[in-house]
């Protein structure tokens, strides 16, 4: 009986501390997603055995026998896109932050730079599911992002550059300046199409997800403005 | 492209359990709300039992269906619990696949992290179990039993605040709300009274309610539930089939037939040979071979028969079949009730009980509240029940716990280590003992699981188990304190400050009672859940149904239709 190993199975070492915080969000997410399934449960969604193809969460399947996943459909819609417990590539890019900070010998800016990524990421998030997008805008807004496999379209400078992080802010609010435009045009885009479908929309469910859009463009265009002053 | 078979993941498990966890959750404890069940045909029901609102859900996933299945199995049992499972069954998990990931034993047998993690936790619940079954037992009957209170069954009164009476009342009270639960209570005590059989044990007289319960109650709609009651004598649940003539006083008396009075001429695919070999050739004979002589031979024979009734007095016949117009008329004529179609165990109750009968009139609102006081009725006579059932240890397993306490008080003279205290005289776990409600068999079998961690030290896998089963517990108490986890502190330390006097708790604690064994009975229905839900390696995606009326789930392996289609 051949057996295929990875490598990585040699190498099981404990979970880091920043890999903790991912399990602990991940955990979390998960009893979001229990409480929800158990809500729709009651409602009267029918638990099929089948699993969603993005997310493999149990999908559920209501009275006009569509199928619906909790997490795509609802808690994705409302979390950040960088939260390390949804996207991969964020939580490799929060982990690798991290370890070269602690290499690098700035470390005071590092604190900086692990609070500022979370206020620019809010602030350029967009309801749109592909990780490179955010991570492109929030490149551009913020330079010493080392670029993970995501290959970002405004690419920062060489991610050598990661000591100074605050103290450049002048100089790139020029770059910064069209890419929130950008972003406040696409969120009141959205606005507009979410209060079109709202006005026209009959079903309940419909109506409740398109107020939570628009509530969360009006917090991303809120976010915009204020990164912008 | 052919579809992958899908291999149990813990995380699935862990999510169809969550699920399960939060529907229960809002209904759990004495706060707890209730589930309105509503159906097309306009019907509305208000439900809190565990068992009712799982078994509704619509559920196609077929872990969740194994897991409902094993809830419905233990109500059915113990009547009691079937939110607790699922909330220890949830925890357990939790903790089995923290535990999975922190250590798997990766070795070359495994071809990924996953199925190392899943092959730990299978170890770890069969692990589990094993302790279990060899050792809880042992250690409730020297960590919780001392402190509890063993009802004797001559307490079986039906005066109020006695402690069978408190014991029924918090069932009830979890069961149906606080406003009628003393009420019921009352009742239930007084039909349990009313049916002990002087000289048998507890268990006997309670498995006679428990079994013919059903021809014991009378569901009665339109009226408030306080005005059920006892009454006198045996409901057959069916009405006359003949006009009702008054007895003239004195004795009824009853006959009871199984059978076709007047036998059917003739059936679908029968033969009705007439006449005999005798008489052969000779068919113009006058009598004998012709239908009309038959039919005219069972009419004469039937009149025989009521007049012979009529001549013992009888007047009432009961029936367990319904019976011919012929039969009938006569009957209306010989002046005989007869009531037909009478079920089989009112039968026999009628025909075989002893003593005087007495049975419960229960009645309520509308169809769906009486059918559920019925259920909670018959919840609480299987927890009576299956407290009072004698559960035998293996007597050696007891005294080498008790070897155990007196080594670690000889040997380590010098050390705070508490001891047990009280020497276990008998190993069997005390029939009708019961504790205070509200997490204190937790918090008491949680205490002795860490003692036998900490004075055991030889069982090279039992104490990573018994810490977890330790840990799970506490999530019960720590739910039913939810609204206020400063209460669930001091609950706690009341609990094990009364260990540390050795005092009982419950003449301290103000709340209801449950029962011991019931309680044991659920721990160890979840373990054995938990080790059926890791025995799983994988799920097989069928298009056409199996198993509609799965009670057994001996076999959750189906084909892959795919498959076959493209090989």
């Amino acid at each position: 009986m051949s057996v295929k190993l990875d490598d990585e199975d040699f190498e099981w070492e404990p979970p880091t501390e920043a890999e903790m915080k991912v399990i602990q969000a991940r955990r979390e997410r998960q009893d979001k997603i229990s409480k929800l399934m158990g809500d729709y449960l009651l409602k009267g969604y029918k638990m099929l055995g089948d699993c969603c193809d993005t997310c493999g969460t149990i999908l559920l399947q209501d009275r006009q026998q569509k199928n619906y996943c909790v997490s795509c459909q609802e808690l994705d819609s409302d979390v950040d896109k960088d939260n390390p417990a949804l996207n991969a590539q964020a939580a490799l890019s929060q982990v690798r932050e991290r370890q070269l900070a602690s290499q690098s010998p700035a470390s005071s800016q590092s604190a900086e730079l692990n609070g500022g990524p979370s206020s620019s990421h809010i602030g350029v998030s967009v309801p749109q599911p592909r990780p490179e997008h955010c991570e492109g805008a929030a490149a551009g807004g913020r330079a010493p992002l080392p670029p993970p496999a995501v290959p970002s379209t405004s690419a920062p400078p060489p991610p050598t550059v990661l000591a100074p992080t605050r103290p450049p802010v002048c100089p790139q609010t020029t770059v910064l300046q069209p890419v929130l435009q950008e972003a406040e045009d696409a969120v009141l885009t959205k606005l507009r199409w979410a209060t079109n479908q709202l006005q026209s929309s009959a079903s309940l469910e419909a109506s409740i997800q398109l107020c939570s859009l628009i509530s969360s463009c009006a917090n991303s265009l809120r976010s915009l403005k204020e990164l912008s002053q | 492209m052919m579809r992958p078979v899908e291999h149990l993941h813990l995380e699935h498990v862990l999510q169809t359990v969550g699920a399960l966890e939060a529907v229960v959750l809002r209904s759990f404890g004495p706060h707890g709300g209730q589930v309105l069940f509503t159906r097309d045909t306009g019907q509305a029901m208000l439900s809190r039992s565990g068992t009712r609102i799982l078994t509704a859900l619509r559920l196609e996933h077929p872990l969740a269906r194994m897991v409902v299945e094993c809830v419905w199995r233990h109500n059915a049992k113990t009547g009691d619990g079937s939110k607790t499972f699922i909330l220890l069954l949830a925890s357990l998990l939790r903790m089995i696949h923290t535990a999975a990931s922190k250590d798997p034993h990766v070795s070359l047998t495994h071809n990924s992290k996953e199925a190392a993690k899943a092959a730990t936790a299978r170890l770890l619940a069969d692990k589990l179990l094993a302790f279990a079954l060899d050792e809880l037992d042992d250690l409730i009957s020297v960590g919780v039993v001392p402190y509890g209170c063993v009802l004797s069954w001559k307490d079986f009164t039906a005066k109020t605040q006695s402690p069978v009476q408190k014991l029924l009342s918090s069932f009830f009270y979890t069961r149906l709300g606080q406003s009628n639960c003393d009420f019921i209570s009352n009742l239930l005590c007084e039909m349990l009274t009313h049916w002990k059989f002087q000289h048998d044990p507890p268990s006997g007289s309670l498995q006679f309610i428990n079994d013919n319960f059903p021809a014991l109650h009378t569901p009665v709609l339109g009226f408030p539930i306080s005005c059920s009651r006892l009454i006198e004598g045996q409901v057959i649940h069916r009405d006359f089939a003949t006009p009702l003539t008054e007895p003239d006083g004195g004795s009824v008396k009853v006959v009871v037939f199984t059978g076709h009075l007047q036998p059917k001429l003739l059936n679908a695919g029968e033969v009705l040979e007439l006449g005999c070999e005798a008489l052969g050739e000779q068919e113009n004979r006058g009598n004998g071979t012709s239908i009309l002589h038959y039919s005219t031979f069972a009419e004469i024979s039937l009149e025989y028969v009521f007049s012979n009734l009529q001549s013992l007095g009888v007047s009432v016949l009961l029936s367990a079949v319904k019976q011919s117009a012929a039969v009938l008329s006569l009957a209306t004529q010989a002046e005989i009730c007869v009531v037909e179609c009478v079920s089989e165990d009112e039968l026999s109750l009628f025909t075989h009980v002893m003593v005087k009968p007495c049975s419960l009139v229960i009645c309520g609102s509308g169809e769906g509240q009486t059918e559920q006081y019925a259920a909670a009725f018959q919840e609480a006579i299987r927890m009576v029940l299956t407290t009072w059932e004698p559960l035998n240890t293996r007597p050696t397993t007891a005294s080498k716990m008790v070897i155990h306490s007196h080594k670690s008080t000889s040997l380590h003279t010098g050390d705070t280590k508490p001891t047990y205290g009280f020497p276990c005289q008998n190993s069997v776990l005390e029939p009708g003992c019961v504790v205070p409600a509200g997490g204190t068999f937790e918090f008491l079998l949680n205490h002795a699981l860490l003692q036998h961690i900490s004075v055991c030290d030889n069982h090279e896998s039992f104490p990573a188990a018994s810490q977890l089963l330790a840990n799970a517990l506490l999530s019960v108490p720590r739910q039913i304190y939810s609204h206020s986890p400063r209460y669930f502190l001091q609950a706690q330390a009341m609990v094990l400050g009364s260990v540390q006097n050795h005092v009982h708790p419950f003449v301290m604690l103000d709340s209801g009672l449950e029962s011991v064994s019931c309680k044991y009975h659920l721990v160890l229905a979840v373990l054995q859940c938990v080790t059926r839900l890791f025995q799983i390696d994988t799920m097989l995606h069928t298009h056409t149904r199996l198993n509609t009326q799965s009670r057994r789930l001996a076999n959750i392996s189906w084909e892959d239709t795919e498959d076959e289609a493209e090989n």
